[in-house]
């Protein structure tokens, strides 16, 4: 899922800004905001920032395709962020410096985007939580991440305790 | 014209079955045209029968003052072999590693041609694909709501009231033992003190291993994958973490990320698993308690959950009463 967010430009005529925003739903998009831009006139046209959420590149392409069409000008697009999180309680015999040593190859070789480590005190028994989350950049390095760390897991005895969409 | 009932396995379970006839006795008879009568119920030790009926409120009598019949009972198979009867109610105790008694008796009913209804999780988990077919080529029918959450109808929701929809996966709480355990480690017990009062109130097992291991969520599992998946496996294909090893420290830390840690059942086309898993406080699976509660995901409808009570004497019969009362609508037939 990635937020876009964008500034056009539609006729200042009835209508037109329902043709700025159908093609969102069309897309199956979801439209988290907009904001009218009166003061920002070009053309005949006035200016409306709009964000919303939608899934995946291709559709954002076929968006941009029919604002295209239906003379919507878009000025600026930005601010695509798709994040796939993955997040992870490992419970057992973990030491720390392995682990990070492992989850800083991981980040160097799948372009994490952000990634944070938190640790409990060790017990008696030994055992250590270690909570891990993590955002990656796409579902295949995301796929990849839970590869490395289930074979983290196996070979250490470690329960994982991941998430609902891991 | 009736709809003879055997009910095998007079525990909690096959009591409230008994009960929960008795007390829609009216009720059956007034909607179907006809009556719901037992003809029959045993346990490990006795078995009663008549051809005329049994009351309910006798059959729970005499279990009370000792056992359900005057007759000893060698051989359940062979006692059902020697009676007249539609449905058999199989309720014996669960037996994962064999199947039981149970197996032989719901193997004995499909061959002779009678209907079951079973909670009986064992021969379900081990042998649902045999199971299944012997059903199909005898033209009769086999229903096991209760086997999976109770009085929460997530069988029947898949297979009836979903029809048409592409499930893509069910996940859910199918163990209120370990529930109550977890929600308990929410409230800062650790796991050993959970569980002892898990214990003393009733709620786990003096040997709580098939709970805790997750054997008794994997067997329910099986139990969905089969029936509404169509997938046929059995408990070994089902990849199996308990709870066992989750510290208060691990659920500690979950909570400050907002996260509770829940035993959740898996079930899709590429995934058979019981796992403790992180669930988003607010999230429907986040439920506390001995509840059970299970998300279907479908394509056309999204996702769609369902809670309810997973165990108990009369919950359990609910859902058999349930059962009972499809096949009484859908077999007009019988006599």
């Amino acid at each position: 899922m990635m937020r876009v967010n964008a500034d056009l430009y539609v006729k200042d005529v009835p209508g037109q800004l329902v043709a700025a925003l159908e093609p969102v739903s069309i897309m199956e998009g979801n439209i988290v905001g907009v904001v009218h831009h009166r003061d920002q006139v070009m053309n005949d046209r006035i200016g409306v920032n709009i964000t919303f959420d939608l899934e995946g590149g291709e559709r954002l392409e076929k968006l941009m395709g029919i604002w295209k069409d239906r003379d919507v000008r878009v000025s600026r697009i930005g601010s695509v962020v798709e994040k796939f999180p993955m997040d992870y309680l490992l419970i057992g015999d973990i030491s720390p410096s392995q682990l990070e040593t492992i989850l800083d190859e991981v980040r160097d070789m799948l372009g994490m985007e952000s990634l944070d480590i938190r640790y409990s005190s060790v017990m008696e028994s030994g055992s250590r939580t270690a909570l891990i989350n993590a955002n990656f950049t796409s579902e295949e390095n995301l796929s990849k991440a839970e590869d490395l760390i289930r074979e983290l897991v196996r070979e250490r005895d470690i329960l994982a305790v991941r998430g609902l969409g891991v | 014209m009736s709809m003879d009932i055997v009910i095998a396995g007079f525990g909690t379970v096959g009591q409230g079955v008994a009960e929960a006839i008795g007390l829609r006795k009216d009720m059956i008879r007034e909607t179907f045209g006809r009556e719901a009568r037992i003809v029959a119920a045993f346990d490990s030790r006795s078995a009663i029968h008549s051809e005329d009926g049994l009351d309910p409120a006798v059959l729970l009598s005499n279990k009370a003052a000792g056992q359900v019949g005057d007759e000893p009972l060698v051989d359940g198979v062979a006692f059902l072999e020697s009676i007249d009867y539609d449905v058999l109610v199989e309720v014996s105790p669960t037996n994962i590693e064999t199947g039981g008694a149970g197996l032989h008796h719901i193997r004995s009913a499909l061959s002779n041609g009678r209907h079951v209804v079973t909670v009986n999780k064992g021969p379900l988990a081990l042998a649902f694909g045999e199971l299944d077919r012997l059903a199909k080529e005898n033209g009769v029918e086999m229903r096991y709501e209760g086997s999976v959450g109770g009085a929460m109808p997530i069988i029947n929701l898949c297979r009836e009231s979903l029809m048409g929809q592409n499930i893509t996966s069910v996940m859910g709480i199918l163990n209120g033992t370990c529930n109550f355990i977890l929600s308990r480690m929410d409230d800062g017990l650790p796991f050993e003190q959970a569980l002892k009062e898990a214990q003393e109130l009733g709620y786990a097992e003096t040997d709580p291993s098939y709970d805790i291991n997750g054997v008794d969520t994997a067997c329910k599992v099986v139990i969905l994958a089969n029936s509404v998946f169509g997938i046929d496996c059995d408990y070994d294909d089902v990849d199996v973490s308990g709870i066992t090893a989750i510290t208060e420290e691990a659920v500690a830390m979950a909570s400050d990320q907002n996260y509770c840690i829940r035993l959740i059942g898996e079930i899709s086309p590429d995934r058979l698993e019981v796992s403790p898993r992180l669930i988003s406080k607010g999230h429907p699976l986040s439920v506390t308690g001995t509840l059970n509660v299970a998300q279907v995901n479908t394509d056309l409808a999204g996702p769609i959950s369902i809670s309810g009570r997973g165990a108990g004497r009369m919950e359990t019969a609910s859902a058999i009463l349930s059962d009972l009362l499809a096949i009484m609508r859908s077999n007009v037939n019988n006599k």
